[in-house]
């Protein structure tokens, strides 16, 4: 198919020569790129490696060969982040270019390491017993100087989560399942809490211009601890209103930052946070047990809510 | 059969879309770029992923109230279950037609999100009311969603019909021959294998023809899902889990599976030979395919000879790919025998984003584990996300 079409485009003289010739080794299949499936190995091989070495050193607390084996860690972190430092390029706000091919897992693998031995620390001497939280701090403040020195998103991501489960707040898909989420009762308050503020910070470090492209990660964790934590406050207390107002508020803020960053991701959140609060409301007042109202209400929301992405389809064009 | 869709406008969209993937390399020029828009022009409405989803989600919910408000008008005629069962298949033919005539004839909708909503949906009712009809018999079921799901994916194009097809037709092959008993039990792996190598011949060969272009994602489809199937069929933890569980095949201390060591060497020799040839043909779906079943086929063995400590088998594992990767890096650092390391097209899926989010979660197994200690047990939150739709 790609061959037809470039062959068609050259016919009809849209492509020149000399591009046609670069590009018929590609779609011709004479030239074959590895790219992606070199990442994914080296990326499969970072994670199996850490986790191996992570739980090595969980069951071998105690015994004699730890000291060994947290100086071997030692030895590859240093290892790591001097690689990292050696081909660093120097600080910058825009996006940087990884400089050679590993660059981004060597960065990531001493970043994983990194919490295996500090975990390792934590659990061997009792020193830092009364300060756990404060340790996964100094792990976020860690994880946030790697991500902005070396402009790695995957690093931020990890502080982010790093800096969130400082506060209890766990950010894993993952725990939906098991039903924690949030598991002590005033944890949603402090998780709304935590998002908006968060949020307000990237979006003021955005202004100032520094490292814009990291926005969007920011504003993706901040919104989901957002909208999940309402929910929970909305399905938890008597007082839902305000997780409501909260919620229809937060939908407001997501779709202009969807506008704004050309990404509906978020107005995905809006719509389904706002679709549960909703319907909670409607549930609790006027559809107390009118089945026939349930359905045409789905219909009519989102329905229209299908017109109004659709009709307005030019307001969200976007431009990659 | 031919598409529903216009084929000079999907021809057109094509055009534009790999244009487009030229532009963003580099290969082409911006100007270049906007003169064949201008002369490729595509009528459809063709959103990018994650609007797919947001419609998607919105048209399914749309119609699960369609749906139940005729229920509601079904149930309430009352005239038992044969006449249920030709409601539904009214209601799933007459939701094709509808597809077709307002989403893709009037508003040229291109795998929208809505269309695929549709589709499902209509497949979905129409399997159901075959079913009905034929009184939940699993033979009949089984056609039923093989026909349907193989229109679906022929006539609208779709990726996940595809998919689904061909795993109600392995589905058919597996049923039919397990009822049958006895000796024709023990050779559905070979009947699969069988099958299915021919089939990936057949679809290699036709996939080139022009007349096929607009299914090319199909057929790619069909020829990774043929691979696994025939690796699958071969591979001997899938053989022996499967007589246990479906066949209850009993084993014995001692014994083994029958033909065990057909499945044995099936399971060593069919990655090598993907692996093999994938690099030879520098044909991409034979390589990843190889990779993923490269990948199982380690696992086979670590599952019956597992020396019990998995975190050693990670570390090694993750060494052993950790330089193999580094060696592949610097050997393609110069293109060699046609392959390179270099990004020549981005691929529509890769994003920078995507992946920040994945490191994130495949981490977050660690962080919890450090603060589970912390946090002590709390009262469960019984998953209001989930519940709270209706």
């Amino acid at each position: 198919m790609t061959n037809e079409i470039l062959n068609d485009l050259f016919k009809k003289g849209f492509v020149t020569e000399d591009q046609f010739k670069k590009l018929n080794l590609i779609t011709s299949g004479q030239l074959v790129s590895v790219f992606y499936e070199l990442r994914s190995l080296l990326y499969l091989g970072v994670m199996l490696f850490t986790t191996g070495m992570g739980i090595l050193i969980y069951e071998n607390i105690g015994d004699l060969g730890h000291i060994i084996s947290i100086i071997v860690l030692c030895i590859l972190i240093v290892i790591c982040f001097w690689y990292a430092f050696k081909h660093a390029v120097p600080f910058t706000n825009e996006q940087v270019k990884s400089q050679t091919p590993y660059y981004d897992y060597v960065l990531l693998m001493g970043s994983l390491l990194f919490i295996s031995v500090q975990g390792y620390l934590q659990f061997q001497y009792d020193i830092l017993d009364n300060a756990l939280e404060y340790s996964t701090l100094l792990t976020a403040a860690f994880f946030f100087f790697i991500a902005y020195r070396f402009d790695h998103l995957g690093i931020l991501s990890l502080a982010i989560t790093a800096l969130a489960s400082f506060w209890s707040i766990s950010l894993s898909p993952q725990k939906w399942y098991s039903g924690d989420f949030f598991s002590d009762s005033d944890l949603h308050i402090i998780a709304i809490i935590f998002s908006v503020v968060v949020a307000a910070l990237a979006l003021v470090l955005d202004w100032k211009g520094v490292k814009k492209h990291f926005t969007f990660t920011y504003l993706n964790f901040c919104t989901l601890i957002f909208f999940v934590a309402n929910i929970v406050g909305l399905f938890d207390e008597g007082m839902y209103g305000i997780y409501l107002l909260l919620i229809y508020g937060g939908c407001v803020f997501t779709y202009y930052m969807a506008r704004w960053k050309k990404s509906f991701l978020f107005l995905l959140y809006a719509l389904i946070a706002a679709y549960i609060g909703t319907t909670f409301l409607l549930a609790d007042t006027i559809l107390e047990d009118a089945l026939e109202i349930w359905f045409f209400y789905s219909i009519a929301s989102c329905g229209g809510f299908i017109y109004f992405i659709i009709k307005y389809k030019n307001y969200f064009t976007r431009e990659s | 059969m031919n598409t529903a869709y216009n084929e000079t406008g999907l021809y057109n969209l094509s055009v534009l879309k790999e244009s487009k993937r030229w532009l963003k390399q580099h290969f082409i020029e911006a100007n270049q770029f906007h003169k064949i828009k201008e002369t490729y022009p595509s009528p459809f409405y063709h959103p990018n992923f994650l609007i797919r989803v947001l419609l998607f989600v919105a048209a399914l919910l749309a119609l699960s109230g369609v749906t139940g408000i005729l229920s509601l008008l079904a149930l309430g005629i009352d005239e038992g279950e044969v006449f249920l069962s030709f409601m539904c298949l009214l209601y799933g033919v007459g939701s094709f037609f509808f597809l077709e005539k307002v989403f893709i004839e009037n508003n040229h909708h291109y795998k929208s999100g809505v269309n695929e909503a549709l589709i499902y949906h209509s497949c979905g009712f129409t399997i159901g009311g075959i079913m009905g009809i034929f009184d939940f018999n699993v033979h009949f079921g089984l056609f039923a969603c093989f026909i349907v799901l193989s229109f679906a994916a022929i006539r609208y194009l779709d990726l996940v019909c595809t998919i689904c097809a061909i795993l109600s037709f392995v589905g058919i092959i597996f049923y039919e021959f397990n009822n049958a008993g006895g000796i024709f039990q023990q050779i559905i792996p070979f009947v699969l294998i069988i099958c299915f190598t021919p089939i990936y011949f057949f679809v290699k060969k036709i996939k080139p023809i022009s007349d096929l272009k607009f299914w090319s994602n199909n057929l790619l489809i069909v020829e990774a899902l043929s691979l696994l199937f025939i690796y699958a069929a071969g591979n001997y933890l899938v053989v022996r889990e499967l007589s246990i569980e479906m066949m209850d095949l009993y084993l014995e201390e001692g014994t083994d599976i029958p033909f065990a060591f057909i499945f044995y060497t099936l399971t060593i020799l069919i990655p090598i030979a993907y692996l093999y040839f994938g690099v030879k043909n520098k044909d991409m779906v034979l390589i990843r395919v190889s990779l993923i079943v490269i990948a199982f086929s380690v696992f086979t063995f670590k599952y019956y000879y597992s020396f019990g400590h998995p975190e050693i088998t990670f570390t090694v594992a993750g060494l052993i790919l950790l330089a193999i990767s580094i060696l592949l890096l610097s050997y393609l650092k110069t293109p060699r025998q046609g392959f390179t390391r270099e990004n020549l097209l981005t691929e529509k899926w890769a994003n920078m984003n995507a992946e920040a989010f994945i490191i994130s979660q495949t981490m977050g197994g660690n962080q919890v584990t450090v603060k589970e200690e912390f946090k002590g047990g709390g009262g469960g939150f019984g998953g209001g996300g989930a519940t709270g739709g209706y």
